[in-house]
């Protein structure tokens, strides 16, 4: 009964996807009234069929029932409640499940916030997002089917891959990955709509910046999370470690990035249309890749999903998706055309293209790394792998470069920048940036990457500073204001561009936490009897004892070991190794000390009753990493909210275009 | 393509199309080259070699059953466990295979498990050649088993023709018996 439920859910999606995409490009060709508004409905009804069919699966995780194939292959009766309810994606054909579930909330909202607006464009906006639904429909009612019916359903199943047992953070990183990755649908629809239509106007590339702007937080987030998780349950001391699943997140993090760079140029100045639109269009491209990259098998990591049928399916999407993109483009790229024109001189303008180039200079590196091993296994049959120190060795340089763009982009003004300008935004900026890196060098940094990331990350850091309370100290001089009532005034006025600059905040913390932690950390591997000690700089660990943990769907052994730091006790570490039912090999649950300097990182290689063997690891600054994601996620909700509300007002009554030359100005 | 009216001009961009071009393609022909590429597989270094000789006992008792004395067909060894879910997905297909060649010999061997478990398992599924207990997982290691299922494909000289990993079907079992044969001749 609810195999066929679900199944008869999942082809009116199918069938509501594909019956809007046409109307969609019908309505957009041959305006007319009728055949809008049935193309929203029908955006409607698909997600609403998405929701169903992924209620209908939770219906059956948790009522467990195995006559349902998804349901047979992931749940078990042993499991808690909470682990039922996350096996949604936990496997392949739920995951795709799940991505229909975001994906119709998606179209549903971006239809619904732009309902009466853009007639010229929605059409066609709606059209596309639902030919996306419409092929992740296909891909649950034939490829990667859930709701199979299983004919002779067993008592109880296997349960979900352990490791999504194992750690909380891996409950919320995937609806953050997927909020982040399936968004990227939205811009894509806003962007061919962009180009079908031939133009790109002010008001048409705010929607889609928002849009933009709200899945990278998520992606942001997303990616970070799927660091800490790594970080906290895989035991080897990282978070990082270019795995092509990684960067498979991180290949549309970074031309979004660049897209959102390159739209304020289109806003303010009418120039990089055709540019963004291309950024916009490979971001979703690389989404897909990315699917496929986790999907398809083909890829070695650590965390893909197993062998699938369902590669060549998204393979043959992605191709459609590409050249469908590069025809649009070709044809259609130069009708966008520009208003203005772009300085050529020293300026904030030029910095921005820097930052852009610098971006994709980064995408072609890293996705030339993630694809290598496929090159060389096509072409001479052998299996190799690109390891970290390809990309360390090119992403550092990058990563740096753009940690210094990111201090002269705004210290420079909008237009040609005469000599004394330069001068007076580019020099006092220096001052941070030698004492923050004589403060490394004090503090023993001798790395010289580590050295020029502190010395730019000063800089960066004084000069976005200085620019997120410009508008304060203007208030408080011309006004009079005290700061508080500055401060708030500034908000009203220029929130979106306080939000950019705690975005930058955020990131350069972030880069200066990584450079950190990654050279300046030190390790040891110890093998310890019961009672025995070891030390690693300040740490002294004893073995104490190791004890067996019975949970209902595993069974642990953890060592306790007594931690003190230069003789002043810490308590109890307990890092633990973990069988699961149906898994052969043990799952090691590191221990981590986090501190705001430093974290104390304890993973378990062997363990017996009176010994163990440990991974140590003093990994400094790492908290700070999780700290500056969540600036940036907070200061990219900051620069969303105005946009939003302004968008929600605009759409109860017309009210002249918002003061947009504000924001962002000096 | 769609043409609607405002278009200002629509003449193709080369240099757009012929770039894009060159990225999208060579990346769509690697993918395409390297579907069905199993990354996980790495060729064992027994294809080719004898296969390592086992003595072991049926789950359920019984005399021990060698490699030595199967001698002279193609044999067919499938290391699997109760716990593993792929296992349980191939045994139909194993079981109808060994009943479909009667001149082929199906040996299972179970691998890290609990003989209670597996004389259960069998007691439900009912399987069509003799399962062997390998307790301290001597045969395992010298076949070097990574996980299971795994599967050796054996000609009627003992010598290790192909290995396959993961779960079999009907049509897999049937080309790689296929191949051992041919390798007797």
């Amino acid at each position: 009964m609810v195999p066929i439920l679900g199944r008869i859910l999942i082809l009116m999606a199918l069938l509501a996807a594909s019956a809007g995409a046409l109307l969609g490009f019908a309505t957009g060709m041959r305006p007319n009234a009728a055949g809008w508004k049935w193309a929203r409905r029908l955006a409607y009804a698909f997600a609403a069929f998405m929701v169903l069919a992924n209620l209908t699966m939770e219906y059956a995780l948790l009522t467990h029932d195995f006559s349902v194939s998804y349901v047979a292959h992931v749940g078990s009766r042993q499991v808690p409640t909470w682990v039922s309810i996350v096996s949604l994606w936990s496997s392949l054909e739920g995951s795709i499940l799940f991505w229909g579930l975001v994906m119709g909330v998606y179209v549903a909202v971006a239809t619904w916030r732009n309902a009466d607006k853009h007639p010229e464009y929605m059409p066609y906006a709606v059209g596309v997002w639902l030919a996306c639904g419409a092929f992740f429909s296909f891909l649950l009612a034939g490829p990667a089917q859930p709701f199979a019916t299983v004919p002779n359903p067993a008592m109880d199943g296997p349960g979900p891959n352990p490791l999504l047992q194992n750690h909380y953070l891996m409950v919320i990183h995937p609806p953050f990955l997927y909020s982040g990755y399936v968004g990227m649908t939205i811009p894509f629809g806003l962007a061919c709509a962009a180009l079908l239509v031939g133009r790109l106007g002010n008001d048409f590339i705010r929607p889609l910046r928002n849009f933009l702007l709200f899945s990278w937080i998520f992606l942001t987030c997303a990616i970070v999370l799927g660091g800490w998780w790594a970080y906290e349950v895989l035991g080897w001391g990282g978070y990082w470690a270019w795995d092509p699943v990684e960067n498979a997140s991180f290949l549309p993090w970074l031309t979004a990035t660049a897209a959102l760079h390159s739209a304020l140029l289109v806003e303010r100045k009418g120039v990089l249309k055709g540019w963004t639109t291309i950024l916009v269009l490979a971001t979703y491209l690389l989404t897909i890749l990315g699917t496929f990259m986790t999907r398809s098998g083909v890829f070695n990591s650590v965390h893909s999903f197993t062998q699938s049928a369902i590669g060549p399916t998204i393979l043959v999407f992605l191709a459609a998706g590409l050249l469908f993109s590069l025809v649009l483009l070709a044809l259609r790229v130069d009708s966008l055309g520009a208003e203005g024109r772009l300085e050529t001189g020293p300026s904030r303008d030029v910095m921005f293209l820097v930052q852009n180039l610098l971006f994709v200079l980064f995408t072609f590196t890293v996705l030339l790394g993630t694809v290598f091993p496929l090159v060389v296994e096509a072409v001479r049959g052998v299996q190799m792998s690109v390891g970290r120190p390809y990309f360390d060795r090119m992403s550092v340089p990058i990563g740096v470069v753009l940690l210094f763009v990111m201090g002269v982009g705004p210290a420079l003004p909008w237009g040609r920048a005469t000599g004394q300008q330069m001068r007076s935004a580019l020099l006092p900026p220096l001052l941070s940036a030698s004492l923050l890196a004589v403060a490394g060098l004090l503090l023993g940094v001798r790395n010289p990457w580590t050295l020029l990331a502190l010395f730019f990350g000063g800089f960066t850091a004084q000069v976005t500073l200085s620019e997120m309370f410009l508008p304060v100290r203007q208030r408080m001089r011309s006004h009079g204001e005290r700061f508080v009532e500055a401060f708030r005034q500034a908000q009203v006025r220029g929130r979106r561009r306080f939000g950019s600059y705690v975005v930058h905040a955020g990131a350069i913390l972030a880069i200066t936490s990584i450079a950190v932690s990654s050279t300046m950390g030190s390790s040891k591997e110890v093998q310890l009897n019961q009672g025995a000690s070891s030390t690693l700089g300040p740490y002294t660990l004893t073995f104490v004892n190791a004890e067996q943990v019975r949970e209902p769907h595993r069974v642990s052994v953890q060592a306790r070991v007594d931690v003190s730091k230069n003789g002043r006790s810490l308590g109890a570490l307990y890092p633990r190794m973990s069988h699961y039912e149906n898994q052969r090999e043990p799952i090691g649950s590191p221990a981590v000390r986090s501190s705001l300097t430093e974290d104390l990182y304890l993973s378990i290689h062997n363990i017996d009753s009176d010994s163990v063997g440990l991974l140590v690891l003093i990994n400094p600054m790492v908290s700070w990493i999780w700290i500056a994601t969540a600036i940036m996620a907070l200061g990219g909700l900051v620069a969303l909210v105005p946009s939003m509300r302004r968008m929600a007002m605009t759409a109860s009554a017309p009210v002249p275009p918002a003061p947009v030359a504000i924001e962002g100005s000096r | 393509m769609i043409r609607p009216e405002p278009a200002r001009r629509s003449r193709v961009n080369p240099k757009v199309l012929v770039v894009g071009l060159v990225v999208a393609l060579p990346l769509l022909a690697v993918l395409v080259a390297n579907l069905g590429r199993d990354p996980h597989s790495v060729r064992s270094p027994l294809v080719g070699r004898p296969a390592p000789a086992f003595s072991l006992v049926p789950v359920g008792g019984g005399a021990p059953v060698a490699l030595e004395k199967v001698k002279g067909k193609p044999v067919v060894i499938n290391f699997w466990a109760t716990w593993c879910v792929p296992c349980f997905e191939e045994h139909a297909a194993l079981t109808a295979a060994a009943r479909g060649l009667p001149d082929v010999q199906f040996l299972g061997i179970v691998y890290e498990d609990e003989e209670t478990r597996t004389q259960e398992f069998l007691r439900q599924r009912p399987s069509a050649y003799p399962s062997l207990f390998d307790p301290e997982g001597k045969a395992a290691i010298a076949y070097g088993v990574f996980g299971v299922p795994e599967t050796f494909f054996i000609d009627g000289s003992g010598r290790i023709v192909d290995k396959y990993v993961g779960p079999m079907t009907r049509s897999t079992i049937a080309a790689l018996v296929a191949r051992a044969k041919e390798g007797a001749r």
